[in-house]
């Protein structure tokens, strides 16, 4: 970018742009004098940008080594906030401290969080502190950044309700990998033992699956790719307990494990006059709104841990309730084993496969009474008189909506 | 006809899906909507126009209209021993709101819907490529899928507006993620001689203080006091899987496992012979390779005949030996990532080589919580559908709630 020109003779710009006209009568110039456009200078929105890349956004330009690099980490002027406020950032994290401290607490006495709910940013906390454990462990080799606050991990500053979530590092893959392939564990075990969702432990096992195969063929793997896109993303580390040293922690839990989707039926707001006397519970409440809603305990994913929780409560010694939970999941197998086979029958009773040479000819009983009472609902199979396909039609999209694994 | 508005306009500053600067520079002065001034329908007409320069801005509006849906999923975390303590009945204690106390209760975060407005883009293909950061931009993304180069549970995909379902899996080649994701490879002159300039710089930097070279003598040194095993250890290590080889197919074994495993000692030969060159990262993907062939063998065998003395007739190493040298593996890839062969110099690739993210990167680096990603492979689970819980809201905007807000009331459709 040249440097601007600015004539001695032409009196101050004026601050806003659109109010600026859009030709102006230029005094002679020593430069340039042989371009005709209405803009000679470069432009005041453009010297904006320029000053700030040059300036505030200098910064987010190459990685921050060790650290996430956002725009939220940076005041107006494009200081880092954690670095310059070495005595700041201390406190952020103590009242999370004393926070979950105080939960702890609350879970021994049993006097209760009323809404009862795992905080998501109580997660975090977790995560950042044990970075700052462990980067406190090696401080006395060189100066390294504070561990980011909420605040620093936002690439959008304007919006407080997003942040970058911090995704599961090599190691914890590697270990999900290990304990459900190599050591034949069930994926919700999995998902309790590492605080993982079932359906990311389901994913992270076929992903690695994958992984092996590559390196099996030989494939080359985006390893520098994958080693930088790792190192600016806030990481869950895993934490071995078996280690010696790793003898009194706990696991970082990487997301909350029991969501419970917000149903259509509960966005209303409900009015019920109930009797003083009645017991009214959660369940009855999901009658309130729908009949068919099953009550939160049991639309959680993990409703074996109520389970467990509510058998410590009966007073059941530790053997006891290991050998409940085994019944129960044992219970449960077999169940999804019968319907498995149920369904199987189901379907070579109503289904006959005659194999063809290119390709199979399969068989199916339909009703005719699937096409409806006007005959036009899209369930009857087959050409109907008066109702022509629309596939050949003008607009009719022909993406699929599902690839089969 | 009328000119086509710039894309990256400092006029009318839009924020668009991409990594560049200008995307970097509008997120910066973005601010939330003038309510004192403007109409409602002002404020409504410019929150549309915002977001949607942003969300999907490669979809016409008539589509994306048929996309959105006024229903936004949400969920709530739930703690599993209050779950087991309370049947919920003290929620309606009292006068049917719960009983007094005298502690305070803390009031649970407000769940962002609003922000939420646009989450069926979000399962889009190009979109959600875009958000696992395989590609720069979604009109890159979009590339990819129309180029051929972006998978769906293995079989080719080329529609941009293929809707994600839960569990699908996507992967892109990787080396178009690397020149996606890249820095560009320098070309101009003015470039060559910035570039040497800094070259001089760094010269002259290390000359004042010498930082510890990177040397193989000096890293077998290293190497030693870890007491982890030497390059001749690991030489000897090949030479062991050589002999491994050798005692399986002394065995009978298929004709087609015999091919392979011939094949593989070849390669194991030509490594053991070419050591000076081999690296650390050639020998664990042999070793690999090796375990995997055998895996393969011994679950065939047992499916065939499952007979005890055939099992311990390959034995290994102990499994402590072959942990410890796999971590020495995994400690020497890392020592040599600039200097081995995957990530060398190489003036075919498209990107500037050695491999180093684009400038800028870092600054729009997340993975949103719905997606799984594996960088190795270049390949993401689309896990679920993304949801707003207490205080977070899954779908990446860079605007705020009010204008989110604003937008999602535009397209009700009662203005």
């Amino acid at each position: 970018m040249p440097p601007r020109l600015r004539s001695p003779n032409f009196p101050s710009v004026s601050s806003c742009p659109s109010v600026r006209p859009q030709s102006i009568a230029q005094p002679a110039r020593t430069a340039r004098d042989f371009s005709q456009s209405s803009c000679r200078q470069v432009t005041q929105r453009r010297r904006k940008f320029y000053a700030w890349l040059n300036g505030p956004g200098r910064a987010l330009k190459q990685p921050l080594p060790g650290s996430t690099n956002y725009l939220g980490a940076y005041d107006k002027f494009g200081n880092l906030v954690r670095g310059t406020l070495p005595e700041k950032t201390p406190d952020k994290p103590k009242p999370k401290e004393g926070e979950a401290a105080t939960q702890g607490g609350a879970e021994g006495e049993a006097a209760a969080a009323v809404e009862g709910q795992e905080s998501a940013d109580e997660l975090e906390a977790a995560v950042r502190e044990h970075e700052k454990a462990e980067r406190a462990s090696k401080k006395d080799s060189d100066q390294t950044l504070p561990p980011e606050t909420l605040e620093d991990l936002r690439p959008f500053p304007l919006n407080k309700f997003f942040r970058s979530q911090p995704v599961l590092s090599e190691e914890l893959r590697e270990a999900i990998y290990q304990f459900v392939v190599k050591e034949g564990k069930t994926v919700p075990l999995a998902s309790i033992t590492f605080g993982v969702s079932n359906e990311r432990v389901g994913a992270v096992v076929r992903l690695k699956q994958m992984e092996k195969q590559w390196i099996a063929q030989g494939k080359t793997l985006a390893m520098p790719y994958s080693k930088a896109v790792l190192e600016m993303l806030p990481t869950t580390p895993y934490v071995d307990t078996s280690l010696s040293r790793n003898a009194g922690k706990r696991p970082v839990v990487h997301e909350p494990i029991n969501d419970l989707i917000v149903h259509p039926a509960t966005r209303q707001q409900l009015f019920v006059p109930v009797a003083e006397s009645r017991h009214f519970t959660r369940e009855d409440a999901g009658k309130a709104f729908d009949n068919n809603l099953l009550p939160a305990d049991e639309r959680i994913p993990h409703p074996e841990l109520v389970k467990v929780v509510r058998d410590e409560i009966a007073g059941y010694s530790n053997e006891e309730r290991r050998s409940l939970a085994e019944q129960r999941y044992r219970k449960a197998a077999e169940e999804k084993t019968a319907a498995e086979e149920a369904k199987k029958f189901e379907e070579l009773q109503t289904k006959r496969v005659v194999p063809q040479r290119r390709w199979d000819f399969v068989f199916q009983d339909v009703s005719v009474e699937d096409a409806g009472r006007d005959g036009r609902s899209h369930n009857g199979v087959g050409w109907r008189y008066g109702l022509p396909h629309q596939d050949r039609k003008k607009g009719q999209v022909k993406i699929p909506t599902s690839v089969e694994a | 006809m009328r000119k086509k508005p710039r894309f990256h306009s400092l006029k009318k500053l839009k924020v668009r899906q991409d990594w560049s600067r200008w995307s970097l520079y509008s997120i910066s002065q973005l601010r939330a909507p003038n309510t004192a001034t403007k109409t409602y329908f002002q404020q409504k007409w410019t929150a549309k126009s915002d977001t949607r320069a942003y969300h999907g801005e490669q979809i016409r509006e008539k589509k994306w209209k048929r996309l959105f849906r006024r229903n936004l999923p949400a969920v709530v975390p739930m703690d599993h021993r209050y779950l087991a303590r309370y049947d919920g009945s003290e929620q309606a204690a009292g006068r049917g709101a719960g009983a007094d106390s005298n502690e305070k209760e803390r009031t649970p975060q407000q769940t962002p819907y609003m922000q939420m407005a646009y989450y069926p883009i979000e399962r889009r293909l190009d979109t959600a490529i875009f958000r696992a950061l395989f590609a720069s931009s979604v009109r890159q993304a979009r590339q990819f899928v129309v180029h051929g180069l972006v998978r769906v549970n293995g079989k080719k995909m080329p529609y941009p507006g293929y809707m994600l379902n839960p569990g699908d899996m996507f992967q892109v080649e990787p080396s178009s993620v690397m020149f996606a994701t890249g820095a560009r490879k320098e070309r101009s002159s003015t470039a060559r001689k910035v570039a040497k300039e800094k070259a001089a710089e760094r010269a002259k930097a290390r000359e004042e203080n010498p930082a510890p070279a990177h040397n193989p003598n000096q890293k077998a040194e290293i190497v030693a006091t870890r007491a982890e095993p030497t390059p001749k250890e690991l030489k000897e290590h090949m030479q062991s899987l050589m002999v491994d080889v050798e005692n399986v197919l002394n065995e009978d074994v298929g004709a087609k496992d015999k091919q392979k495993f011939r094949a593989f000692r070849q390669t194991v030969r030509k490594a053991v012979s070419l050591w000076g060159k081999a690296t650390p990262e050639t020998v664990s993907t042999l070793d690999t390779q090796f375990t995997f062939l055998k895996d393969a063998l011994n679950a065939r065998r047992a499916a065939l005949a499952p007979e005890p003395a055939e099992e311990e007739a390959t034995p290994m190493m102990s499994p402590e030996d072959q942990k410890k040298l796999s971590d020495a593996f995994e400690k020497l890839k890392l020592e040599h990532q600039h200097i081995s062969t995957w990530n060398k110099r190489d003036a075919s690739a498209p990107y500037a080589t050695p491999w180093r993210p684009r400038d800028y990167m870092t600054a729009f680096a997340f993975i949103p919580r719905y997606l799984e990603v594996n960088q190795n492979v270049c390949a993401a689970v689309y896990l679920r559908h993304p949801v707003a819980r207490p205080g977070l809201a899954e779908v990446p905007t860079p605007f705020h709630i009010e204008t989110g807000q604003l937008a999602f009331n535009w397209y009700l459709r009662r203005r």
